[in-house]
């Protein structure tokens, strides 16, 4: 009994990994723009490998190759949104036509972002003082 | 000691040089009579003689370029058109050769390769039978492949580090940016620097909590990879390679003006000095009282305990040392052209 429940409930949470891993590969080939495709692209590695490896945790049950697999998602997790974000930024910084590909943005912090790269004599500085 | 000889000048070496530089026997002598000849007539004073004197130089002059020119035309003719084309055979004939070569010699020992998989092969020798049954006891390595490749096939693993330590040598021949002597930034180095700062991340909140809470770990868990790269698997390439890589994340965060603290070109220089000394001198050592049947202060110990395997942990942290200097200088080198 319990190990039916225990199948289904990993079959499920593999499902729904498998989902969401087809749905950010479609949504990285559909997508026009670059951030549209990060945002496809951040779903493998945040949901859909955790909820692939929450359905082999569940299948094998709680052994040290499990306690290593949830050591494994809270790295994903801690990196993988981090790289996406700076994949945006980067994007957000150097792209001059920003308005023409996406439709909607957050003004003031792009004009911030864009400042922000031309006063390089000014920042180098700042930092020394910091160290000091 | 060398004799000083009179006529240098006409000796067949200075005239080798001179044939060399301009390519013409006929300037040569141009070049010779002219020498000897205002040699001379420095020592005749006197303004009567200067225009002739200059008429003469004048009309040398024309002589002289003419004969260059006579020169350059004749050369480049025969380059255009019996040179290349005597060079274009000979290039397709050496290539024609070389691939023809290099095909029979790979087909021959295409042909004579031992049938695949069969017991007798040369590969299934004693060697690997002796590596698996006596390695921990005579490495003392739990790790079967650090006690091959840091004690029987040593040399060849110093082999590799030194492959990287030159190729950290290459980059930095090709894109390190030249430094002025008062050790003040060059221009060049200053615009690098700008380039550097458009795509940098520029002290990003989120990656620099990340790097907080990551960079730790991650150098840890090299150490621990480089320390029990004797009993479990990994060792100095790998354990080099993670620490390379949350150091060039701590960087990524940071930015240079944080890692330039503790880590700088001349630590680059220091750590790969001695651990590459410490591992070619450490090993002769141990290869020479090998060899000799000597005692050798380098025991075995316990299998299995972090301190065993005689040299293997401290070759391994040698290895490691330079793989992350190495990791790192290729990053820093290729990104600002400096470290």
């Amino acid at each position: 009994m319990i190990d039916t429940i225990r199948l289904i409930a990993s079959l499920l949470l593999t499902g729904a990994g498998l989902f969401c891993l087809l749905s950010a590969v479609v949504g990285v080939y559909r997508f026009r723009y670059a951030l549209s495709r990060i945002h496809a692209a951040a779903l493998i590695d945040t949901v859909g490998i955790c909820l692939m490896l929450l359905g082999v945790i569940v299948a094998t049950g709680f052994t040290v190759a499990s306690a290593k697999m949830l050591v494994v998602i809270g790295f994903l997790w801690l990196t993988s949104p981090v790289s996406s974000h700076l994949i945006g930024r980067l994007e957000v910084t150097i792209n001059d036509e920003l308005d023409k590909d996406a439709a909607v943005m957050d003004r003031a912090y792009v004009e911030h972002e864009k400042e922000a790269e031309l006063p390089i004599e000014t920042a180098a500085p700042t930092d020394k003082e910091e160290d000091a | 000691m060398a004799k000083i000889r009179p006529d240098y000048e006409n000796s067949w070496w200075p005239r080798f040089l001179r044939w060399l530089e301009s390519g013409s026997s006929a300037l040569d002598d141009a070049l010779l009579d002219e020498l000897s000849s205002t040699a001379e007539e420095h020592l005749v004073e006197g303004a009567a003689n200067a225009s002739t004197r200059e008429a003469h130089d004048e009309e040398r002059r024309l002589l002289s370029i003419r004969d260059e020119k006579l020169l350059y035309d004749r050369i480049h003719r025969w380059a255009h058109s019996k040179g290349s084309r005597i060079i274009r055979w000979l290039y397709r004939i050496t290539a024609v050769a070389i691939c023809v070569g290099i095909i029979i010699l790979l087909l021959n020992t295409a042909a004579n390769l031992p049938p695949f998989g069969s017991p007798d092969n040369p590969v299934n020798n004693e060697v690997s039978q002796r590596y698996i049954e006596q390695g921990m006891q005579e490495t003392g390595a739990v790790n079967i492949v650090a006690g091959m490749i840091l004690d029987y096939r040593a040399f060849d693993t110093l082999g590799e580090s030194n492959v990287l330590f030159i190729a950290a040598c290459a980059v930095i021949i090709l894109m390190r940016l030249p430094s002025s002597p008062d050790s003040k930034p060059t221009t060049e180095q200053l615009e690098a620097e700008a380039d550097d700062r458009m795509y940098e991340p520029k002290n990003d909140m989120i990656l620099q909590h990340q790097a907080n809470f990551l960079v730790p770990l991650i150098l840890l868990f090299g150490i621990y990879v480089i320390m029990n790269g004797h009993i479990s698997p990994g060792g100095g390439f790998s354990g080099g390679a993670i620490m390379g890589a949350g150091l060039i994340l701590y960087l990524n965060a940071f930015g240079f003006r944080k890692t330039e603290r503790f880590f700088t070109f001349t630590t680059f220089r220091i750590v790969s000095l001695c651990a590459l000394s410490f591992y070619a001198v450490s090993k002769a050592y141990s290869f020479f009282t090998g060899a000799n049947h000597l005692d050798s202060i380098i025991t075995t110990g316990t299998p299995g305990m972090l301190f065993s395997a005689g040299l293997i942990p401290y070759l391994n942290i040698a290895v490691g040392l330079v793989v992350c200097c190495t990791m790192y200088a290729f990053y820093t080198l290729f990104r600002k052209g400096d470290m």
